[in-house]
């Protein structure tokens, strides 16, 4: 562990910078802070987390090995990463035509097929969602931040689906995700492997 | 929907619906889809189609029942018994609507099992299908017609991993919470089937599917029954095949295909290549050959098989497809005579041409490949290998491109991605982060190149012998997944056949000759590569700037006759060699030299402190011009300084003698006098250009045939285009300048200032800069074409601004009676297709 004391506010903050991998805009307090303890790097209106941080994050959220909680976190996980995957292949879809050009959305039957694939994948991950958030309460506001995703989407705004530069659907799953990893403390290496095995056994 | 079921229709097998005089109203598509199959003869699944106005009724065990018995009829098999080779007989429900729609209730696949329960007994591989298939089914009846909450199925779902363990639970939850119990018998499980899609087809999620696809509310169904074997894995299985490679656009069936029950309505594109069907795949080719003919689409088939053969079980046309795919299948169907050429420039669009002709890399076959990886994000990009997402972000902000080379990307990566040109990972795939990130940003990108090796800590890529620090420049093919060490060239690619076929059609139906605006040898090169007629304007302002630039500017800035005299002697050669080059490319075509015309401020020392002595400075500050673009420009200067266009001109003859005796090459010299507005100017201008061809042939004993004429680019000019006429042999618009003296915008400000603002208040739709005004610029046009033909008849009308690449100016241009349109030389194919459409859109034959 890390000897760096940190305020409940400071903390949350770095959680967020790391889940988020980034943050733009001026600094806050907490941010100040955190560059101050060489945590997170302020550049111009961009902030980054700097290794320390990262690892930090890692040592804050990461469960303990014989924690009572794990394996039913690690049950849901699993029937997780399946469902990841499809969205993987939806945004892609999303954003490639089957072809492989670009999605230029000028197509509404093809759009509106994908958003209604997206809706399966959202029942899908909602149940799962909702045990995740019985053993760590923190994770409860995601499931409003997916919805607000899909709402925006469905106002006519198709950056919601999957842009990187807002908490679009794909970025908000994305930040679950890497919450999650911090979690378990699962490598992104260990987590595709894992991904592909789950995947790959499920065909049949 | 209040429809009174129609009773003599009742319920239509498939392949009766057509001679039944129903359509996709009351078949809807996929009843269609089925009628259009079994009507080519084509072996079709077993089934029937409630019609749209009987759908209501299938939610009564009456009507389900009759359904069951028809189908039993005609199949010769009752739902739920066993086949000889051990399947079970079953039912499928589908839906679909009059027209695509997407939000329809998903398949049912397995309607019938008896009891509700998987029997005992059965492989291990077809109970897991069928235990799988049932739980789908039996989930969505549960929740869309009995009722019972979405939550609590959900929590079977997780609580129990195998699906053939969730159904006891199901049923106990119907009898629970359901508002009946769970139907066992096979009428009452097809009438809950059919009232479960109705609840589903009404539900909020169906409701929005409609809106964002601009679907009436009120939309009906059409369900479909089929009968369906489950069997074991490997005697039966289902698949697709799609008639083209959609990537090359060939016509080469492929797709792909699964062991098993066809669980789902959805289309799984993963699988088996069909290469390796069972039975190959001479039917299905064959299938798919007769179906691209009937369709004119690219066609794609679901089928399934078993020990019985192949059936097929739906049909898609595929509308929208690459540029690659259009143009192929475009000529292809024109080949084989099903379609004809004219038919197939229609199917070609300028965007399609765009598409196809989008800059790649050029490739000389001296690359260096470091490594291949996945085709993630199209496009392409040349940059500094970096490692890391900071080391990106620092070496950006100096301006030179990155190319971000990583393991795998995660969030923390996003600076990093947004600072790159281009993305490199080790691993991952087309749908990995770092790829979906990437197309978000529009950013090239290869995933998986999993022949590199990264060594972060030596700050080193390795990918067999080659080594490369960060730093280095490599270059990624985003469309191809090829990575090269150093800088390759990105260009715009040459045709493909198909494309190059379609173009050739499009110059047989068009009216507009197509010439390109070029100013140097090598532009007019590609423009002819690219098929234009010839050069519509050589700007020969663009040859004095650079190392000539002190050529034009001794000229203007001269202080005595004696020095005005000598530089335009060394301009004169100067000229014949520029125009040596430009003629040599142009061959025995056409060419139009425009005369100088730029706003002499170009052409002058920003400063007096910049002029090469104190009379030049004099002079500099003397010239100073408040509005240079409308000051002394084109003619004006040639009036200012009377020996500048004859030095030009005898430049252009002696270069045209150079290459007739030198090449036996005879250019169509076309001598263009800009910017006049004052139908005198043109006459002085061509009073002098006629002595000097008189100078050069006394000269030479050569008589160097050329035309003059002049632009069409100031208001006057385009209303006096009778008076230029009489001395005109061809008047060229000049479309950028007339808009620009037309409306009154200084071109430059108002894009940058109010073009917004038009847009936005909706004052404009189009910049007039990008498409032609209509009721405006080319209504001054108008008046010139007829006042010009008006006196010659025969006198030739182009347009040479950048409108002449446009395809709905081209289109304009046609109704105007121009003889040509000019444009860039990378829009040639553009306008040649544009030209073409020009002619065929208004002939419906």
């Amino acid at each position: 562990m890390s000897d760096v004391v940190l305020s409940d506010a400071e903390r949350d903050a770095l959680i967020s910078m790391v889940v988020r991998g980034m943050a733009r805009g001026e600094a806050s307090t907490e941010q100040q802070s955190l560059a101050e303890a060489s945590l997170i790097l302020v550049k111009g209106p961009m902030m980054m987390p700097l290794p320390a941080g990262t690892t930090l994050v890692g040592d804050i959220l990461r469960l303990a090995p014989d924690a009572p909680e794990r394996e039913r976190i690690m049950s849901t996980f699993h029937r997780f990463l399946p469902i990841n995957r499809q969205l993987r292949d939806l945004c892609t879809a999303w954003q490639c035509r089957p072809d492989g050009s670009v999605n230029d959305h000028s197509d509404i039957g093809y759009d509106a097929q994908i958003r209604d694939r997206l809706d399966d994948i959202d029942d899908s991950v909602a149940p799962l969602l909702k045990r995740f958030t019985e053993d760590l309460p923190r994770l409860a506001p995601y499931r409003e931040r997916l919805t607000v995703a899909l709402t925006n989407l469905d106002e006519g705004d198709n950056a919601w689906f999957a842009s990187p530069l807002i908490d679009s659907y794909h970025t908000v799953w994305m930040h679950v995700h890497q919450e999650l990893l911090l979690t378990i403390g699962m490598s992104r290496a260990d987590d595709e492997a894992l991904e592909e095995q789950l995947v790959s056994g499920s065909h049949g | 929907m209040s429809v009174r079921p129609i009773d003599d229709v009742g319920l239509v097998p498939f392949g009766l619906g057509f001679e039944r005089g129903l359509d996709t109203r009351s078949l809807c598509t996929r009843g269609v889809q089925m009628e259009t199959l079994a009507g080519l003869g084509l072996p079709v699944a077993i089934g029937l189609t409630v019609p749209v106005p009987n759908v209501p009724g299938m939610v009564t065990v009456d009507r389900a029942a009759a359904a069951i018995n028809l189908l039993e009829t005609i199949s010769g098999r009752a739902v739920g018994s066993t086949t000889p080779e051990g399947g079970i007989v079953l039912l499928r429900l589908s839906a679909s609507a009059p027209v695509a729609a997407v939000g329809l209730p998903p398949d049912l696949v397995a309607i019938g099992v008896a009891g509700a329960r998987i029997p005992t007994g059965l492989p291990p591989k077809m109970l897991a299908d069928l235990s799988a298939a049932w739980w789908k089914t039996a989930s969505f009846i549960a929740e869309y017609s009995l009722g019972v909450p979405a939550e609590d199925i959900a929590s079977l779902g997780l609580d129990h991993d195998d699906p053939a363990d969730r159904i006891e639970p199901l049923l106990a939850l119907c009898e629970a919470t359901g508002i009946t119990p769970f139907p066992v018998d096979l009428s009452g499980q097809l009438a809950a089937g059919a009232a479960a899609m109705l609840a589903r087809w009404n539900s909020p999620r169906a409701a929005r599917a409609r809106r964002t696809q601009q679907l009436p509310v009120d939309l009906p169904l059409a369900l479909h029954i089929e009968t369906v074997t489950v069997t074991d894995h490997h005697e039966a299985g289902h698949g697709h095949a799609v008639s083209r490679d959609l990537k090359s656009g060939l016509f080469a069936p492929n797709g792909a295909f699964r062991h098993g029950v066809r669980s789902t309505g959805e289309r799984q594109m993963l699988g088996h290549p069909l290469s390796s069907l069972p039975g190959g795949v001479a039917m299905l080719t064959g299938v798919l050959a007769e179906l691209e003919g009937r369709l004119g689409s690219v066609a794609l088939v679901d089928f399934e098989f078993g020990p019985e053969g192949l059936v097929l079980v739906g049909l898609e046309e595929y509308r929208r497809t690459s540029a690659r795919t259009a143009t192929s299948l475009a000529v292809d169907l024109a080949t084989r005579g099903i379609t004809d050429e004219r038919t197939a420039v229609r199917a070609i669009r300028p965007h399609h041409v765009l598409e196809l002709l989008h800059p790649q890399p050029r490739l000389t076959g001296q690359e260096v490949l470091l490594v291949t990886g996945l085709a993630a994000s199209p496009g392409a990009a040349v940059g500094r290998i970096v490692l890391t997402s900071e080391a990106a972000v620092e070496v950006a902000e100096t301006g030179e491109s990155v190319i971000l080379v990583a393991a795998e990307t995660s969030p923390g990566d996003l600076p990093g991605m947004m600072a790159s040109a281009g993305i490199l990972t080790v691993t991952g795939g087309s749908a990995s982060h770092a790829a979906v990130v990437a197309r978000g940003m529009g950013l090239p990108a290869i995933c998986g190149a999993s022949g590199l090796r990264i060594d972060r800590a030596a700050g080193t890529i390795t990918c067999g012998e080659h080594v490369l620090p960060a730093g280095s420049i490599i270059s990624i093919d985003g469309d191809t997944g090829s990575v090269y060490i150093g800088a390759v060239a990105i260009v715009r690619p040459e045709p493909s056949a198909s494309l190059a076929t379609v173009l050739s059609w499009g110059d047989d139906a068009r009216r507009l000759g197509v010439r390109a605006n070029a100013d140097t040898g090598v532009d007019a090169a590609l423009a002819m590569d690219n098929g234009a007629e010839g050069i519509g304007l050589c700007r020969t302002e663009h040859m004095f700037l650079g190392e000539r630039l002190p050529l034009i500017r001794r000229v203007i800035l001269s202080h005595n006759p004696e020095s005005e005299e000598a530089a335009l002697a060394a301009l004169a050669l100067a000229q014949r060699e520029d125009f040596r080059e430009l003629l040599l490319a142009v061959g025995n075509r056409p060419v139009t030299i425009r005369l100088l015309d730029a706003p002499m401020h170009e052409f002058l020392p920003a400063t007096p402190q910049e002029a090469e002595d104190e009379d030049q400075a004099r002079m500099v500050e003397h010239l100073h011009e408040e509005n240079p673009m409308m000051g002394v420009r084109g003619v004006r200067l040639a009036l200012l300084h009377e020996g500048l266009y004859p030095a030009q001109v005898e430049g252009l003859f002696n270069a045209w003698i150079d290459v007739s005796t030198q090449h036996g090459i005879s250019p169509e010299l076309e001598v263009m006098v800009p910017l006049v507005s004052i139908p005198e100017e043109l006459l002085m201008m061509v009073r002098l250009m006629r002595r000097v061809n008189q100078e050069v042939a006394s000269r030479t004993g050569i008589v160097v045939k050329f035309k003059i004429g002049t632009m069409v680019e100031t208001p006057r000019a385009a209303l006096m285009a009778d008076q230029l006429a009489q001395w005109a042999e061809f008047l060229s618009f000049g479309t950028n300048d007339l808009t620009q003296l037309t409306y009154g915008f200084s071109r430059d400000d108002v894009e940058r200032r109010m073009l917004g603002t038009y847009l936005e208040k909706g004052l404009l739709t189009v910049s007039p800069f990008s498409e032609l005004d209509d009721p405006g610029v080319a209504a001054l046009m108008r008046i010139a074409v007829d006042k010009a033909r008006s006196v010659k008849p025969d006198i030739k009308l182009g347009i040479c601004g950048e409108h002449g690449g446009d395809p709905v100016s081209i289109a304009l241009c046609e109704d105007l009676g121009l003889d040509y349109v000019s444009c860039s030389p990378s829009r040639v194919p553009i306008a040649r297709l544009a030209a073409a459409h020009a002619v065929l859109d208004r002939d419906p034959s």
